[in-house]
């Protein structure tokens, strides 16, 4: 499909077609307008009081859980039922992005952990990262996160189970590997102040997200008498036009202060955290007090009008607020400066590697929206079909997006009008398979399983996507469980057969 | 002389190790080779989980984690003692 994102240029100015230079010209600055105009509203709107958070939540995880907690799970003495959740949570816990997943699948493999487990972690992570979830959940609905988390759960394992089973042979040679690194791991857990940050920042998150009344209410409010304001949010309105019906938004005045923010967030934490291994500078405590003034002002309600501007403190500042402190009082009590010079670190290498690509890919998809035709995506993928759930697949698997790029991508397919089924499916291949990430899996686990691999997770994302589609359409949760059930149970049928049979053909030979 | 191996596939977090211990190198004004291990089996005889890791003399002294100037000149001159 990609190539029909490329229509003749005719067919979308077509009343200019005398002038071809004109044409161009209109068009081209329509292209350019419609990536500007979608990056600003997407700044303004989403990226704050959801993504924010959650990159300092990933670099805490990444930082402050020690990865021998979890993994020393994943040895192959493990019974089967501890280790793929096992799998599936490390996975969850401590990879963000595809260049994290892949040297930790491969020291996993290689180290000994059955290639079963091993896959479901390379399934799971980057489909349901804290990241990714929260970030769909944050732009797309909850529904749809929830969607990606229970399904990418459930598929990961079956993948694994049945990777595991497809090539026991030679699992059974690798198995010869000792598992020592994972039995002899150290038990201790996580440190109490660590996992006391980590949950106070779960809170932050949730405090600035979640969409309930005792969260999103008003309870005072004051006047600046400041004038001027309803103008400059006038003048960004026409700045940067939108169509409330195609899903576009604008920019508030509100959404440009934090816009500015961010900017000086990006330069302070420039200063201040690209050195912090060597100290940290005056420059590290102006970037961490921007961060929390960015959000604290994002979680204000403001309405500009000829009078002044109203400030509403909703029930998200207060929230916002106290998760603020305790971390501040955390991080000074509790925390050693190791942790966190380490969590800071992390967290600003995440922002540093992600969030470039998300501004351009935002930008991009801004362009693209200008360029495909609604009718074309209900056509395709209008309707929970097998059709529609495949070409979901297909284009997630040739389509190559960096990291939470899939995102806004699928808010411009939903927005277009694509069913949740096929988005969905298309949600849960994206991430999974691109074809760089096939080529580096199977230098490590050898061709013909990842590529034994890429069929099945294409084969269930496909089925994720009707599954969930069917849900949509108003099929009975029951009845939508049900069939999850009949299929899983199925395939643990399949999976136990072939089993018992090879255990009965190898049992005689030892 | 000290070996210092830095064990990654020349992640940014990798990198990140090596200037640091090449800081310190240079601070302390001692001699040291430095070594950047990409291979993967190679990477995985030290048993470590996660990259970066850091060798000094081939013993592991960090994994998965940048450590600080200060730390890494720890780990300097204890080897050196």
């Amino acid at each position: 499909m990609p190539h029909m994102l490329w229509m003749p240029w005719n067919s979308i100015c077509p009343e200019k077609k005398d002038n071809p230079d004109m044409d161009i010209l209109a068009f081209l600055s329509k292209l350019l307008y419609g990536g500007l105009g979608n990056l600003a509203a997407y700044l303004a709107a989403h990226v704050l009081l959801c993504l924010l958070p959650a990159f300092y939540i990933a670099g805490a995880m990444t930082a402050l859980i020690p990865k021998e907690t979890v993994t020393r799970f994943l040895g192959r003495n493990t019974p089967r039922f501890i280790s793929y959740p096992a799998a599936a949570l490390a996975g969850s816990v401590l990879a963000v992005c595809s260049c994290t997943i892949v040297p930790l699948f491969a020291g996993i493999y290689k180290k000994g952990a059955g290639l079963g487990p091993a896959i479901t972690f390379l399934f799971f992570a980057p489909a349901a990262n804290i990241l990714a979830l929260v970030y769909t959940g944050g732009v797309i609905g909850a529904d749809l996160a929830f969607a990606r988390l229970f399904l990418s759960l459930a598929f990961g394992i079956g993948i694994g189970l049945i990777m595991a089973l497809i090539f026991r042979k030679d699992d059974a040679a690798h198995d010869k590997a000792t598992d020592e690194i994972f039995a002899g791991q150290s038990r201790k857990g996580m440190p109490r102040a660590a996992l006391a940050f980590l949950l106070i920042l779960v809170a932050l998150l949730l405090s600035g997200t979640l969409k309930v009344g005792l969260l999103t209410d008003t309870y005072t409010q004051f006047t600046l008498p400041v004038s001027g304001m309803d103008r400059f949010q006038d003048f960004l309105y026409n700045l940067v036009p939108y169509d409330a019906s195609r899903g576009e938004e604008g920019v508030t005045a509100q959404g440009a202060i934090l816009i500015g923010l961010l900017a000086l967030i990006g330069l302070a934490s420039w200063k201040g955290l690209e050195k912090i291994h060597e100290k940290f500078t005056a420059w590290t405590w102006i970037a961490m007090g921007l961060v929390g003034l960015t959000l604290l002002v994002a979680s204000l309600g403001m309405s500009p009008h000829a009078g002044g501007l109203d400030i509403l403190f909703t029930g998200k500042f207060f929230g916002v607020m106290l998760a603020l402190l305790a971390l501040t009082l955390l991080a000074w009590k509790g925390l050693s400066r190791d942790e966190l010079r380490d969590w800071l670190w992390e967290s600003w290498h995440f922002i540093k590697q992600i969030f470039p690509l998300l501004v351009v890919g935002v930008f991009a998809v801004g362009v693209i929206r200008v360029l495909i035709k609604p009718e074309w995506i209900e056509t395709l993928a209008g309707q929970n079909s097998l059709l529609g759930n495949l070409a979901g697949v297909v284009f997630g698997v040739f389509m190559y997006f960096p990291t939470l790029v899939e995102v806004p991508i699928a808010q411009m397919f939903l927005s277009l009008g694509m069913h949740r089924g096929p988005l969905l499916a298309y949600l849960m291949a994206d991430p999974e398979l691109s074809l760089q990430s096939i080529l580096i899996t199977a230098t490590i686990i050898g061709r013909l399983k990842a590529w034994v691999y890429v069929g099945w997770v294409a084969l269930f994302s496909t089925l994720a996507g009707l599954i969930y589609g069917a849900w949509v359409d108003g099929a009975s949760l029951g009845l939508v469980v049900l069939y999850l059930c009949l299929f899983l149970a199925i395939l643990a049928l399949v999976l136990w057969l072939v089993n018992r049979r090879n255990a009965a053909i190898t049992a005689p030979a030892q | 002389m000290l070996t210092i191996k830095i064990l990654g596939s020349g992640c940014a977090n990798c990198k990140r190790v090596e200037q640091i211990a090449q800081k310190v190198v240079t601070d302390l004004a001692t001699e040291a080779e430095i070594i950047k291990v990409t291979d993967y089996n190679e990477i995985m005889k030290y048993n470590i989980l996660s990259t970066p890791g850091l060798v000094i003399n081939e013993k592991v002294v960090s994994a998965g984690r940048v450590p600080s100037e200060a730390e890494i000149t720890t780990f300097l001159t204890n080897a050196l003692v």
